[in-house]
């Protein structure tokens, strides 16, 4: 495994996408050191912020306060990376396997555009979660991201398939432009969650404001959810499936498309 | 007294197999689901697929952890095979209420389309989730929603297994064939005829009609003993014969099944256990009986 | 001094058709050698082929649109070349729509040192100069739109010649402009009612006299009536569109008699009545031309690939976005013009891209003169302006052309007759087409040569059999005598100039526009014409009164 400490939180950001384990696994400790990283428009080399240390692996611990360090894990395919604090903007962006973990917060567009792997988050993140970056035509095309805390705006705006996990509230146009994948909202959206859907599946565990161009179409159980719902055990998240628990209200929408998404919202049995 | 066991051989033939797992509210109506989707399927002659339940599943083994069973189907090609599964699923699971159906093979290379066809059911208005590298569909029906996973594996596998239990009469054939065939039922087999049992053992082809693709075996056809153009195989005791017919993913589950049936149908009444064979000219796995016994 | 030594030099304006001899450089231009000037640097070209730099004589790279463009495709900016900033370059972005600094070390990485964009409207004239001068390494002109601007086309209806003339005059001046630009005459005027202008001799929207023909016909005296260098740029009307070949040569007509320039000349030479049935009509086309000695023509041709469409033709456009369904933009642009942006990509697939593929080729094939059809894809709109090179790569190789050709679908080919044409470019028509005739066709009297007294541009290329490579990298590039490219790095430390126009204009005609504009435009009158300083590298050419 590889530490990397943060030294001083830089005073303006940090672009440092070589903190990945595809970067990092082949590299000696010196030419760890010396890979480059930008500080606004100058380069600059890692061991400048970071002491660095361990065995070559493709473990990646980093450690501090990496609030305005981004792009880590950028485009990772394999391995392990673990921060030890907040990250930065873009953590994730673009990834295709491998596995990422955040002790603390996450800065926007975690996962953004990313197309398989993991990554979860303890604490809260930003906004444009998993979503395509402006002008783009689809978000992340697979994987998973699990939020514990909240998030932000745009979660999953334009993803296509894939599964986003977020504990706490999040806010304005979850699901914005969906193409598919799933979102579970645990504790709800704030307005406009579904806007422009197309495709793909929206849960809420708690009420949420609905947009008019969504329309109710039944209560019930899904089957499927139950698969999703033991997948999502083993990362340690519940939901709910069981008819004894409650039912589902189901929305379809957005008509304003015309769009084939769903919204489902937990209704338990009083 | 313990029967005779043949020095002889089961010729049991290739095959392609699929495994459908179905899962219901409850126990009952998975097996309703799985019975009737295994009906009229003795054999690939007259049926074109042979199947039937394999076992019951405990929702801990089932994707959706709801109770379920586990049918094996068996067809000589995996075309037929994927074209009988969008008929049985279609007629027998999509129209039984609060099933879903998934495949039971996952790691088979070679893949049907199932629910990738039946989905055109839902005219449209069917929708799939895309879960660890699987789609599955869900198809809207006025009870709620059908899912259905859109591939079924396809793998290699052998039928026509068997055993043939020679007895003194009918009561003692049977009582021996029904031990045999509750013994028989495990993981990887099936016994496609009806409770296990065929009464009427056939031979390839006939005699005396040209086109007949078979015709009962007059050797073990105990009224036909002693008649000048049939020459018999049955010993002067044996008055009933009863066959068991086993299909299997591979060699060791049909192993397992035939040892077992030998030493449940190993009763008073029963004069020898033998097998069929053509030979060893028609198919390439051969079960040796005295193998199975020891 | 700077002597260019044992290089094979092409200087077809010259003559010079490959000759193997030193080329002399003093205080930004071409000198002859001098015994008393000494030599502090040589440049060794031996077996190197050494050419006047590259004159772009269309392209789309400054101003509002291409500004507008920029913002329309975020996605093409992520995935562009990053030019970082370092020592003596800037930061940009290449890609379809360049950002300013990239745009000029493109061109001189490439071999190119003068560039025309295209199309100005005055009102955001400011913008675009501000970008030309932004863009290092390249000399500018620029051309400001014309045939749609609503006070020239009040004048002409009213048959007000004169008076329209001078307004020109002094809206090129406002504009800062080196010459005239005529899209879509009449159509874009239209498109402010929803509608276009397809036929030449009918009435305009909004009009009841004054008809594209008469436009046309209009500009182009008036370009010769103000002795500008350039003559009319004319983008005609039904641009794009199954069967236009028949506007084109029915423009032509028009023009006789009159110096012009037929932009992006392949988006103009389809047959067929409608998508399915499209066709190449080059050989009518170029035959046209050929016959019309007074025109000129640049080629507009396709690549395939992705390309970002920009024009003045608002209905175009319009109509573009409807096949493509997915984004545009549209600028209208007051009393004055429009314009539209759609990203499109080109499919070697797509039967229609096929055939206009292949139109852009023959043009540049039939059209055995190479003093009258310059290279050019109407960048961005039928391809990036780095990637000229592979089209002199199919010029010049018969071969490499045969092989893509049999790429595209079956049907394709026999709408084209591209598989038919065994012309191969020589390295001295190569230099024709893509510097000395568009110089001379620009009146840059300085640039597209070597002879003494001509600006210092010159490109070094090292001799390579694969035509399409050697003139992607040349070895040097040398910019009004300075070394902008040496061994494949660019460096910035050259600025361009602009050149522009101060046509003769009798000043009292500003008392004619003060009051219409101040009554329909919706800034002041104070801040329309360009100041003259914000112009800071200009070389203005006054030009004489008309006789």
């Amino acid at each position: 495994m590889i530490t990397l400490t943060l030294g001083d939180a830089p005073a303006v950001p940090l672009e440092a996408e070589v903190l990945s384990p595809d970067t990092i696994a082949p590299l000696s400790l010196e030419e760890i050191r010396a890979l480059p990283v930008f500080l606004g428009k100058r380069q600059r080399r890692v061991a400048d912020f970071f002491a660095v240390d361990g065995e070559s692996g493709d473990v990646v611990e980093v450690h501090g306060d990496l609030r305005r360090v981004k792009w880590i894990g950028r485009g990772m395919s394999r391995g392990v990376l673990r921060v030890r604090g907040d990250a930065g903007m873009h953590l994730g962006s673009a990834m295709t396997g491998g596995s990422i973990e955040v002790s603390g917060d996450a800065g926007d567009w975690l996962g953004a555009e990313m197309s398989g792997g993991m990554i979860r988050v303890r604490g809260s993140a930003g906004g444009q979660v998993g979503a395509a970056y402006r002008g783009a035509l689809s978000g992340m095309k697979d994987g998973t991201i699990v939020i514990d805390g909240s998030a932000g705006l745009e979660v999953g705006m334009r993803m296509k398939r894939g599964t986003i996990v977020v504990g706490g509230p999040v806010r304005d146009f979850a699901g914005l432009q969906m193409k598919g994948g799933t979102i579970v909202l645990r504790s709800g959206a704030e307005l406009r969650a579904g806007a422009w859907m197309n495709r793909g599946t929206i849960i809420s565990l708690a009420p949420i404001p609905l947009l008019p161009t969504f329309s109710y179409a039944a209560t019930y159980n899904p089957t499927f959810l139950r698969l999703y719902a033991r997948r999502l055990a083993t990362f340690g998240c519940a939901i709910p499936f069981d008819e004894r628990d409650g039912a589902y209200r189901r929305y379809t929408g957005d008509a304003a498309v015309p769009g084939r998404g769903e919204i489902l919202v937990w209704q338990p049995r009083s | 007294m313990q029967p005779r066991i043949a020095d002889t051989f089961a010729e049991a033939f290739d095959m392609s197999a699929a495994r459908v797992v179905i899962t219901a509210q409850s126990p009952r109506w998975a097996r309703i689901a799985a019975e009737s989707m295994t009906g009229f399927a003795t054999s690939v002659i007259g049926c074109k697929v042979e199947a039937g339940i394999e076992v019951d599943l405990t929702p801990n083994e089932t994707p959706d952890g709801r109770p379920g069973v586990s049918v094996l189907l068996f067809a000589f090609d995996a075309g037929g095979l994927g074209q009988r599964l969008v008929d049985r699923v279609g007629q027998s699971v999509l129209t039984c209420p609060t099933t879903a159906c998934f495949d039971g093979l996952p790691e088979a290379h070679e893949r049907v389309a199932v629910g990738g066809l039946l989905r055109h059911f839902g005219d449209r208005y069917q929708s799939s989730k895309f879960l660890d590298g699987r789609r599955y569909w869900r198809i809207p029906v006025m009870e709620g929603e059908f899912l259905v996973q859109e591939s079924f594996g396809v793998q290699r596998a052998i039928g026509g297994g068997n055993l043939l239990i020679l007895a003194r009469d009918q009561a003692a054939a049977l009582s021996a064939a029904e031990a045999a065939s509750d013994a028989m039922r495990s993981v990887g087999v099936i016994l496609p005829f009806p409770g296990g049992i065929v009464r009427s053992g056939s031979k390839v082809g006939a005699r005396h009609y040209k086109k007949m693709v078979a015709s009962t075996n007059d050797a073990y056809c105990p009224t036909l003993r002693g008649r000048a153009d049939v020459t018999s195989a049955l010993p002067d005791e044996v008055n009933a014969v009863l066959e068991i017919v086993v299909d299997g993913l591979d060699r060791e589950a049909i192993e397992r099944a035939l040892r077992a049936g030998i030493g449940a149908a190993s009763r008073p009444g029963v004069v020898e256990i033998t097998a069929g064979n053509y030979g060893g000219k028609l198919g390439k796995h051969h079960f040796h009986l005295k193998d199975l016994t020891s | 001094m700077l002597r260019i030594a044992g290089g094979t030099v092409y200087d077809p304006a010259n003559g010079v058709d490959g000759i193997v001899t030193d080329l002399f450089v003093d205080d930004g231009r071409i000198v002859q050698p001098a015994a008393t000037v000494a030599v502090d640097r040589t440049i060794d070209a031996t077996g190197m082929i050494v050419m006047p730099g590259g004159v772009d004589v269309h392209t789309h790279v400054a101003g509002g649109a291409l500004n507008f463009a920029r913002g329309l495709v975020p996605e093409n900016q992520r995935a562009a070349r990053k030019f970082l900033h370092a020592g003596d370059r800037r930061a940009g972005l290449g890609g379809m729509t360049p950002t300013t600094f990239a745009t000029g070390y493109l061109y001189a990485g490439m071999g190119w040192t003068t560039v025309n964009e295209a199309a100005v409207p005055i009102l955001s004239a400011r913008h675009t100069h501000e970008e030309l001068h932004d863009i290092p390494l390249v000399d500018k002109t620029s051309l400001v739109l014309m045939a749609n601007n609503e006070f020239v086309l009040d004048l002409l209806e009213a048959g007000e010649a004169e008076r329209a003339r001078d307004v020109v005059a002094w809206l090129v001046w406002a504009a800062k402009a080196y010459g005239i630009k005529a899209v879509n005459p009449g159509g874009v005027e239209a498109w402010k009612w929803g509608k276009n202008a397809n036929t030449l001799h009918a009435p305009i929207e909004g009009y009841g006299k004054v008809t594209p023909a008469q436009i046309i016909e209009s500009l182009a005296e008036i370009a010769d009536a103000l002795q500008l260098p350039h003559p009319v740029h004319l983008h005609c009307n039904n641009l794009g569109v199954p069967g236009n070949f028949e506007t084109t040569i029915e423009t032509m007509k028009v023009l006789q008699g009159h110096r012009a320039h037929l932009a992006h000349l392949q988006f103009h030479a389809y047959g067929g009545s409608d998508w399915g049935s499209m066709r190449s009509e080059s050989a009518r086309v170029a035959e046209a031309l050929i016959t019309n000695r007074n025109l000129t023509a640049d080629a507009g041709a396709v690549l395939f690939g992705d390309a970002v469409t920009i024009t003045a033709d608002g209905p175009w456009q319009h109509l573009l976005y409807q096949l493509t369904g997915r984004k545009w933009g549209n600028l209208d642009v007051e009393n004055e013009t429009g314009c539209g942006i759609v990203p499109y990509v080109y499919k070697d697939r797509n039967l229609v891209n096929a055939v206009q593929w292949a139109v852009g080729l023959e043009l540049l094939l039939l059209i055995d003169d190479p003093w009258r059809i310059f290279l050019t894809t109407d960048h961005p709109n039928g391809g990036c302006f780095w990637r000229y090179p592979e089209i002199i790569q199919m010029l010049m190789n018969r071969e490499f052309r045969r092989e893509e050709i049999r790429k595209l679908p079956e049907m394709a080919r026999q709408r084209i007759l591209l598989a038919d044409l065994d012309r191969e470019y020589t390295l001295s028509e190569i230099a024709i087409i893509t510097s000395a005739g568009p110089a001379r066709s620009l009146g840059l009297s300085r640039k597209g040569h070597l002879g003494a007294g001509a600006d210092a541009d010159v490109t070094i290329y090292p001799a390579k059999p694969d035509h399409g490579f050697l003139f992607s990298y040349p070895r040097y590039v040398l910019k009004g005598g300075t070394i902008v490219v040496e061994e494949g790095e660019v460096r910035d430390v050259a600025t361009g100039r602009e050149f522009i126009v101060r046509p003769a204009c009798d000043d009292a005609i500003e008392d004619y526009i003060r009051p219409l504009f101040e009554r329909f435009y919706t800034m002041s009158f104070a801040n329309y014409p360009v100041e003259i300083e914000r112009l800071r590298h200009p070389e203005v050419v006054n030009l004489p009164r008309h006789p």
